[in-house]
């Protein structure tokens, strides 16, 4: 019977955990990240998930409401993944992860930060697409995810970002062509360079711009 | 009879308990306590001392013991060895060592015992391999080898124990594959190896023991698949193969083992459909299969009426299906957890079916519907665990008909509706979750009811009015968590009776007035967060506990001093009074307060200096003190916080320098001392602050240079210096700084002498302020490159020449105030060249005026024609470039802001470039 006894404790163990830390989903969402990364400099030692919410930890900034506004691990030294937990952070404006070692794709719930100005995700390893849910992202203004490995082609939806001010792409693994349309009218050949299957600005109406994709 | 061989064994032990005080030479051997002799009174047979408090040796003299036919020695303290002389007691047939603490190896020489029926020598600190000599005691019915520190592998001479029954080598050290040999002990009744790590597939031919009742091979590192010959162990009443790597589907064939009682397949990797069938297994007690990889939904007769099914553990799997009606017809059963699974749909009514359950775990799925009120029948339910579902509607009232019912955890599922009164007489609850519902209404005002409650959440719901006062009596209760709620009203001084409290957080609700003085009767307090309420008067009856860990009063309306009292808790890593109206000074007593992580004092009234006390809270790693009335320096000791990352004394009346030896905390995040009265020049230390994100020294008196060293700072994101008295030039090394993104504010100082141009390196720049200085010569252009940026401010210098190209998009008061600056915004440089060049002829003016016009207007008709095509074009994008309008139209109005509009004519070069690339290819 004490085995029994010990088993259904241990089976209700992580529900003890999940009460108190459920005290908000931003903190969840930013733990959960913390659990994806390797961080070898300790940068993210002061993520305790059992406070009220994530806004005394460092490199996370908050607003008057206790939301997450900004998260800055840029040059961390980081490794490990982005998790699909952070496109909970409603009200995130800055979300600077630039210059780490993170791998893997940039998870397409990054859409939903509905509030983000700034996607800096520049210098890493990812590889993938750039998801097209990134064209969600209505008050986006910087977008910079140069220098990672990155595939497939740009995607349209992009070109309908209103507030884009800037987009670097270079230095990724890039195919098709260019979008022109839209928010891309203004940008500079230098915002695409170094993608060798990158084929140059697309051709409207006349050429199909999935070529060599 | 060797009176003196036993008076040798005796000299080795100790006998605090004196058991063995008979055994001397007056007294006839056969009545020494123990010991039995033969019938014939002449040899001794049996020496039973188990559980006597002995400690000492076992010595090599109980080797004279010949006749000895049974040893027991269990359950006392022995160290040393088993020495290997026992090997000469060539009639011993039972040997019991266990529960001591004996060491060393199991000596080859125990193989020399050939009458031996039952060894058992577990839960000592043996060590070493299992001798294979063991293989020779043919006679031996048990061997007990479990608890120890034995490794190897499990020797294949054990095949070799026809006679074996029971054998135990649980929770070893023991490696390697299970030898397909044990399939000869056909006599085998209990194998036991679980807590090993042996490893490789269960042997098939261990279904050839038919005898075999309990096999438990848990927590070894066992993979393949359940070799379907289990099926054929038609006595086995006991299968325990958790905590393995077993993979493949569970095998049909279990069916047949129509005398088990329990199956345990839980924490492996088992696939596939549950196909565990009651009407076969009808002594079936227990089914765990929790935490594998099992699809599907219940299969219909895995229940069957009359069974005897106590207990069905199917968590963490990937099973689905709405609630399995079928499981309502085992009436027998008591504990039933589908939680961590993909179950949806309504809970049944005829719940109530179960009425010997006492859980009820299904908790993380996706379960909607109301709570069926027949869960008021189920009268033997102690726990109901359905957090994390869909569940909406009320709580039943006839909830309260549950006089066991302990834990209730409700929480995270869509439940609305008032706290039934009724609840309040379930009086046996102990624990009650009702975390992140839509509960409105007030706590019942007959909470006081549940004497046992221990623990009480109600977080995040819709729940309004006061505390009750009769909460009070609710005495047992450790953790009361309140927050996150409309709740209203003062603390009832009722409060004071639970002096069992513990924890308590009431934070993000409305309550007011000040704390009732008895509070400072709780000693057990912990954890307290009563932030964002409307609570005033003194902090003083929260001091009464010297076990703080966590005090969080922040956004309150305390006022009166800090108590000094607070600094008996030791303990206290996290300090938080910020957003107050508090008044005196800082307590020197808080020197004592070593284990301090986080003190927060800012927004409060605060006066006098910081004190040297504090310099003892070295473990600080967030010190804000700002918006208080603080004199004094800023201390330099502050160099000594090691852990040191956001460090805030803006806003007070702190004189002095900046000290040199804040370049010591290394690991600083945010340096904020803005609108002080800080003089000097900054220190060059600065620099080494190189994990620094924000700096901000605004509104001081500092004089000197900006130091060149702060390029080393390069995670700086934000930088402000503005209105001080800064002199000297811009360094250019500020350029390095590529980070820079919120602003680069160096206004309202003296700085003289160009722009660098290295700034425009700074790429990601978003507001740029360095007006108000006597910054000379033209904007260099580079800064045209700075595309983040939104706002910019070069007004009131001393600059001249022509404003970039790129800057025409932002408002003249960028520029204002330099009267030699030209380009648009401001007034075209080709007038200011007209007034200023006075030594050209008119004739020269003349063709150089008309050359402008001719020029500008082939310009404008370039222009117009590519607007043209750009408006032709805009017109095929989507509807979003209208929607940006009315975001436009929203939009932040700063007089140096960057206006949208323009920079959409402008940055047009990349549509020149698409254009005239289309052309070739059209011909």
């Amino acid at each position: 019977m004490a085995l029994w006894a010990l088993f259904l404790l241990l089976l209700l163990q992580p529900s003890f955990l999940l009460k108190s830390s459920m005290a908000n989903l931003e903190g969840d969402a930013l733990f959960a990240l913390r659990r994806a990364l390797k961080d070898p400099a300790n940068v993210l030692q002061s993520w305790d998930p059992t406070l009220v919410n994530p806004c005394t930890w460092f490199h996370v900034t908050c607003d008057g409401d206790n939301r997450v506004t900004r998260l800055d691990l840029g040059n961390a030294n980081l490794s490990g993944k982005l998790v699909p937990e952070l496109g909970r952070l409603e009200h995130l404006q800055y979300l600077e992860l630039y210059r780490n070692k993170l791998r893997g794709p940039i998870p397409k719930e990054i859409g939903a930060l509905k509030s983000l100005l700034s996607l800096g995700l520049y210098h890493n390893n990812l590889s993938g697409p750039i998801p097209p849910s990134l064209s969600r992202l209505t008050n986006l203004k910087f977008l910079r995810l140069n220098g990672n490995s990155l595939t497939g082609r740009i995607p349209r939806d992009l070109t309908t970002l209103p507030n884009l001010k800037i987009i670097d792409v270079s230095n990724n693994d890039l195919c098709g062509s260019i979008p022109t349309t839209g928010s891309f009218y203004k940008f500079n050949e230098r915002s695409f360079e170094n993608n060798p299957r990158l084929k140059g600005p697309e051709l409207m109406g006349s050429v199909n711009y999935e070529i060599g994709c | 009879m060797d009176s003196s061989c036993l008076q040798r064994i005796k000299s080795q032990l100790v006998d605090p308990e004196g058991v063995l005080r008979n055994w001397s030479s007056g007294i006839d051997i056969c009545s020494w306590n123990g010991l039995t002799c033969s019938e014939d009174l002449t040899h001794v047979v049996g020496l039973n001392l188990s559980g006597s408090g002995l400690s000492g040796i076992i010595s090599p003299e109980f080797s004279c013991l010949v006749s000895l036919q049974i040893l027991d020695l269990s359950s006392n303290y022995l160290t040393g060895p088993i020495p290997p002389e026992l090997g000469k007691l060539q009639n011993l047939k039972e040997l019991y060592l266990y529960s001591n603490f004996l060491s060393g190896k199991i000596s080859a020489e125990l193989g020399l015992l050939k009458k031996l029926q039952v060894l058992r020598v577990g839960n000592n600190m043996l060590t070493g391999e299992i001798t294979p000599h063991l293989g020779n005691l043919t006679d031996l019915r048990v061997l007990g080898l479990a608890f120890s520190l034995l490794n190897g592998s499990i020797p294949v001479e054990i095949g070799n124990l026809k006679s074996l029954k029971i054998l135990n080598l649980q929770q070893n050290s023991f490696s390697g594959l299970i030898p397909g040999e044990i399939s000869s002990c056909l006599e085998l009744q209990v194998f036991s190896a679980a807590g090993n790590m042996l490893e490789g597939e269960i042997p098939a031919s261990i279904g050839k023991l038919e005898s075999l009742e309990i096999l438990h091979l848990a927590n070894n590192t066992l993979s393949g698949s359940i070799p379907i010959e289990l099926g054929s162990l038609s006595n086995l009443k006991y299968l325990n193969l958790l905590g393995n790597g077993l993979n493949g589907k569970i095998p049909v064939e279990l069916n047949q083992l129509s005398m088990l009682e329990t199956l345990d397949l839980s924490n492996n990797k088992l696939s596939g459909k549950i196909n565990i069938l009651n009407s076969r297994l009808r002594n079936l007690e227990s089914l765990v299969l929790s935490d594998n990889f099992l699809t599907g939904g219940i299969p219909s007769d895995l229940c069957v009426s009359n069974s005897n099914l106590q207990k069905v553990f199917l968590s963490l799997n990937n099973l689905s299906g709405t609630f399995p009606s079928e499981l309502l017809n085992c009436s027998s059963l008591q504990q039933l957890d589908l939680s961590n699974n993909g179950f949806y749909g309504q809970l049944p009514s005829g719940l109530d079916n179960l009425r010997n359950l006492t859980d009820l775990v299904l908790n993380n799925n996706s379960f909607s519907g109301k709570l069926p009120s027949e869960i008021g029948n189920m009268s033997s339910l102690k726990g109901l665990y359905l957090f994390h579902n869909s569940l909406t509607g009320r709580i039943p009232v006839e909830i309260g008909k549950l006089q066991r019912l302990t834990v209730l955890y409700l929480y995270e599922n869509q439940l609305s509706g008032s706290i039934p009164r009724e609840l309040t007489n379930c009086s046996s609850l102990m624990e009650i979750d009702l975390f992140g519902n839509h509960f409105t209404g007030s706590i019942p005002a007959t909470i006081g009811k549940l004497k046992h409650l221990v623990f009480l959440q109600l977080r995040q719901n819709d729940l309004s009015g006061p505390i009750p006062p009769c909460l009070g009596y609710c005495k047992k209760l450790q953790k009361l968590a309140l927050a996150d709620n409309r709740l209203s009203g003062s603390l009832p001084p009722t409060f004071r009776f639970l002096t069992e409290l513990s924890v308590v957080t009431l934070y993000n609700n409305s309550f007011e007035g000040p704390l009732p003085e008895s509070l400072f009767l709780l000693k057990n307090l912990s954890i307290i967060n009563f932030s964002h309420n409307r609570f005033s008067g003194s902090i003083f009856p929260l001091s009464g506990s010297s076990t703080l860990i966590v005090l969080d009063l922040t956004n309150n309306s305390f006022s009166g001093g800090i108590p000094t009292r607070l600094a008996e808790s030791k303990n206290l890593t996290r300090l938080r009074l910020g957003h107050n109206h508090l008044t005196g000074t800082i307590p020197s007593e808080f020197g004592q307060l070593i284990e301090l992580n986080f003190l927060d004092l800012s927004f409060n009234n605060l006066t006098g200096e910081v004190i040297q006390e504090l310099s003892n809270c070295n473990q600080l790693e967030h010190l804000l003190l700002n918006d208080n009335r603080l004199t004094g320096t800023v201390p330099s000791w502050l160099g000594r916080f090691q852990g040191l990352g956001e460090l805030d004394l803006s806003s007070n009346d702190f004189h002095g320098t900046v000290p040199a030896e804040l370049g010591s905390c290394s690991k600083l995040l945010k340096l904020s001392l803005h609108s002080n009265n800080l003089s000097g020049w900054i220190p060059p230390e600065i620099g080494n602050l190189t994990c620094l994100n924000v700096l901000d020294l605004q509104r001081n008196n500092l004089t000197g240079p900006i130091p060149s060293t702060v390029q080393q700072c390069k995670k700086l994101y934000e930088l402000r210096l503005s209105e001080n008295f800064l002199t000297g030039m811009i360094p250019s090394e500020l350029g390095k700084l590529t980070e820079l993104q919120v602003i680069l504010d160096l206004s309202r100082n003296q700085l003289s002498g160009e722009i660098p141009s290295s700034l425009g390196k700074l790429m990601k720049l978003e507001r740029l302020n360095l007006s108000f200085n006597q910054l000379q010569g033209e904007v260099p252009p580079s800064l045209g490159r700075l595309t983040s940026l939104q706002m910019l401010n070069l007004s009131n210098n001393l600059l001249q020449g022509q404003v970039p190209s790129t800057f025409s998009g932002f408002p003249l008061s960028s520029f204002v105030g330099n009267k030699d600056l030209c380009g648009a915004p401001l007034v075209s440089c080709s007038e200011s060249v007209g007034s200023e060049r006075k030594w050209l002829s008119d004739n020269e003016v003349a063709a150089i005026i008309v050359a402008i016009v001719f020029t500008s207007t082939v310009i404008c008709l370039v222009l117009i024609y590519m607007m043209l095509r750009i408006w032709f074009d805009w017109r095929k994008v989507s509807v979003s470039s209208s929607d940006s309008g009315g975001l436009e139209s929203n939009r932040e109005e700063m007089q140096w802001f960057y206006g949208e509009d323009n920079e959409k004519k402008n940055g047009d070069y990349w549509r020149v470039n698409s254009l005239t690339s289309v052309q070739p290819q059209e011909k």
